[in-house]
């Protein structure tokens, strides 16, 4: 069973990110902030996919998989964005991602994405 | 000079007449003494003597007063060539500080805000320079405040938008998950869920067209061009509203001129407009009406038109249709789901493009919303075969 490490300041979205994904029969690990997704990379190594909001307080998204790219790990990003045009304003640049996740979030959408990133 | 010379004049005068009256005397006292005398011989020389010299007097006087009054015009013609050299030297120093307000005034309501005088010249045009300059001065910084409340604005519809699309999520997400699970839900349950789920999608373009608008306000709405063909990005529009239309009944149609060249555009952008355009010719005409789509060159321009056979739209209406949150009579029910805004946005997006947008309209046979697109510059291929009458 792959797993799916979601990372949202919002509880509710993380809720409804884990029962989606838990219901499409994936391994769910939440975090709060990208710190949280940096220790828990390190606690429990790097999971199959990364599903990090951009903007998020203490540490952002794009700040944590900087980090963990710097560390060597190659696992597959989807950045999720508030903005309809990501490149507008979270600039990833120069941090290797799979692609845009934007709000409101179509899940049919994303579910097909994350099926064929951990396959 | 005049005036000295009259002055002079009237005292010598006076003088003179002394005298004439003085030689009359002595006229006279000659004549009596000759009398008492009893010789009025005696007499004779003085009486001679003194009206000669009366009448160089009077001579003299005569010939003044001929001078003076040559000297009195030879002055006033002279005071008056002053004055009219004075008059336009006085022009001359208003003119050049006038016409520099002419121009300056001509710049700073061509929207040179910046644009000041010269201040100096004569003490009235320096006060009018210095009045010109405060007020181009306020209105400068008029326009700094307008523009910092326009920003301010701008940023705080980008950002409203942000921050109402997570929570935005969490609603639509959770109300899908519920769908998940509408097998085990009552059908009053199921429409009540879908009624969220329909609002949830109304919010989300709203959100879409908001933004829009800030950015295009802002400036931020940057275009990716590139040349496209106009045939199949029509078809392609046209083909995702066929369901729409066709549950109504209603005819949609094309009519494509062929041969047309590539047009200048970001193909995502145009297909917006035309989602629009049609989406308002779909939901504000009647079940059974027609909607076509055609597209023709137009000089330099290729114009694309979306035209139905609805209720059309009233002269007093058509005038504000463009405006944002302005909608005809059938978006205040229910059954339009528009937002008010995909006109004024289609016309921006035209706008950013170069092209321009108008709308026609007669009440009782329809509307027509057409706009014109810059024509590619690159050498176009052979066209692609012309779609028509593709009911």
């Amino acid at each position: 069973m792959a797993r799916v490490l979601v990372a949202d300041d919002s509880e509710t979205i993380l809720l409804l990110m884990r029962t989606r994904l838990e219901l499409a029969g994936y391994e769910v690990q939440t975090a709060a902030d990208g710190q949280e997704v940096t220790d828990l990379v390190a606690g429990s190594g790097p999971p199959d996919l990364l599903l990090l909001d951009a903007m998020m307080p203490r540490k952002s998204g794009i700040d944590a998989l900087r980090e963990l790219r710097a560390a060597g790990i190659e696992t597959p990003a989807l950045i999720v964005s508030a903005h309809q045009d990501p490149g507008d304003a979270d600039a990833a640049s120069n941090v290797e991602i799979s692609g845009y996740v934007t709000k409101p979030i179509d899940f049919d959408a994303l579910l097909e994405e994350v099926a064929a990133l951990t396959s | 000079m005049a005036v000295i010379g009259v002055g002079r004049f009237l005292e010598q005068r006076q003088d003179f007449e002394d005298q004439i009256a003085r030689s009359y005397q002595v006229e006279m006292e000659a004549r009596v003494k000759a009398a008492e005398s009893g010789n009025p011989g005696v007499a004779r020389e003085t009486v001679a003597t003194e009206a000669a010299r009366r009448e160089e007097l009077q001579d003299r006087i005569s010939g003044d007063t001929r001078d003076t009054a040559i000297l009195v015009a030879a002055g006033l013609i002279a005071g008056l060539t002053g004055a009219l050299l004075l008059f336009s030297g006085l022009i001359a120093s208003l003119r050049r500080p006038l016409e520099d307000l002419v121009d300056a005034s001509q710049r700073l309501a061509g929207g040179d805000l910046g644009t000041r005088v010269e201040i100096g010249g004569l003490s009235e045009t320096a006060t009018l320079g210095k009045a010109f300059n405060e007020m181009a001065t306020q209105l400068e910084r008029d326009a700094a405040e307008r523009e910092r409340l326009d920003r301010l604005k701008d940023e705080f519809v980008l950002t409203a938008s942000h921050e109402l699309r997570s929570p935005l999520t969490s609603v639509q997400g959770f109300a899908e998950l519920l769908m998940l699970e509408r097998d085990k839900m009552s059908p009053k349950q199921v429409e009540t869920v879908e009624i969220i789920l329909d609002n949830c999608r109304h919010l989300g373009r709203l959100l879409n067209d908001l933004l829009d608008i800030a950015r295009a306000d802002a400036g931020r709405l940057a275009l990716q061009r590139a040349p496209t063909e106009v045939a199949p990005l029509i078809d392609e529009v046209v083909r995702t509203m066929r369901a729409q239309t066709d549950a109504a009944g209603q005819t949609l149609s094309e009519r494509i001129e062929p041969g047309l060249p590539l047009i200048d555009v970001e193909p995502g952008r145009i297909r917006q407009i035309l989602v629009n355009l049609l989406t308002n010719a779909h939901e504000y005409s009647p079940e059974r009406a027609s909607v076509e789509v055609s597209a023709r060159r137009a000089g330099n321009d290729v114009e694309i038109t979306v035209s139905d056979n609805g209720p059309g739209i009233p002269e007093t209406q058509l005038e504000h249709i463009f405006e944002r949150f302005v909608r005809g009579d059938a978006g205040l029910t229910q059954r339009v789901g528009g937002t008010g805004l995909g006109l004024a946005i289609s016309k921006s997006l035209v706008e950013l493009h170069g092209g321009t947008m108008r709308a026609e309209s007669t009440v009782g046979q329809g509307s027509a919303f057409s706009f014109r697109l810059p024509v590619a510059a690159a050498p176009a291929p052979a066209p692609s075969p012309a779609t028509a009458e593709q009911a």
